[in-house]
């Protein structure tokens, strides 16, 4: 190999190198231009409008007058409403038939059905009364009344009856119309 | 007579007798007729993507057209605006690895 050829080789790969270079460079300005152009690059005009939005971010935070009001209950969703903090609209309960509001529902329900220590109380009362076969006239009140076991009959003529089949064919009269 | 033998060739009319095909032109001819131009073209193109060179100059254009605003950016603006940075910018392998390329497809077709 001799030396000028070599050089010579050297030379001419580096001009090609460099030709084929600026043919991609230029493919690559081309390709920047036309999205540029064409409003291709979403991120131009999001951006601009996320910093503008956040710019306002940030003079809302800085604000001192609204420091108070987000610490508090009152806080703003992302449609800019406001709820309190407990819920406010009143429903029945299925159980017991009181008025609840519906952000005191379920410590309610807890107490009222049986997760809590007075509310299982009141359950094995009732059960307790239905083992004494309902002669005892247990004060329990009829908070199921469509129930079997929770139901009180005072049958004043001291046969004991399963309350529950009495009451589904209807023609059981009212216990406490009899005499 | 042997003079009029050895006489040189009447010169073409339509020929210019100054446009003898540089040593470049031959092998840009032989490049592109073989193909190889274009397979070495896409390998350069692969390569500048792996490794990220297309993203910054890419970025660099974006940059520039928001900052100019992009109703008033030209092709001619962008490529004043990568070309150096471009041609600084290419890794070693990617530079050594096509150079290799060339210069054995310059071996080749010398022969």
């Amino acid at each position: 190999m001799s030396g000028p050829n070599e050089d010579n080789n050297t030379q001419l790969s580096s001009h090609i190198f460099g030709d084929l270079l600026d043919s991609i460079i230029v493919d690559v300005a081309s390709e920047c231009h036309r999205i540029a152009k064409l409003g291709l690059d979403r991120n131009l005009e999001e951006e601009e409008e996320e910093m503008r939005l956040s710019a306002q971010a940030r003079a809302r935070v800085a604000d001192p007058s609204n420091s108070s009001e987000t610490n508090t209950k009152y806080v703003v969703d992302i449609f800019g409403q406001t709820h309190p903090s407990v819920a406010t609209e009143i429903f029945e309960c299925m159980n017991c038939g009181r008025s609840i509001a519906a952000g005191r529902f379920a410590p309610h329900l807890e107490k009222c059905m049986g997760k809590g220590r007075k509310a299982r109380l009141k359950v094995t009362r009732s059960s307790t009364a239905a083992q004494n076969r309902y002669s005892r006239g247990s004060p329990v009140s009829t908070y199921s009344p469509y129930s079997n076991s929770t139901s009180t009959n005072r049958l004043s003529n001291g046969t004991p009856s399963v309350a529950g089949e009495e009451y589904s064919n209807g023609t059981y009269e009212e216990p406490w119309n009899k005499t | 007579m042997k003079h009029s033998v050895n006489r040189p060739p009447t010169p073409d009319g339509a020929e210019d007798q100054g446009n003898e095909p540089t040593l470049q032109e031959i092998i840009n001819i032989k490049l592109i007729e073989s193909g190889e131009k274009e397979r070495l073209m896409e390998l350069l193109r692969e390569r500048l993507i792996e490794c990220g060179w297309k993203d910054e100059m890419k970025a660099l254009c974006r940059s520039y057209v928001k900052k100019k605003g992009r109703n008033n950016v030209t092709v001619d603006d962008l490529v004043h605006l990568i070309t150096p940075k471009g041609r600084a910018s290419v890794p070693d392998f990617v530079k050594a690895e096509l150079l290799q390329r060339i210069r054995s497809f310059l071996m080749s077709a010398a022969l």
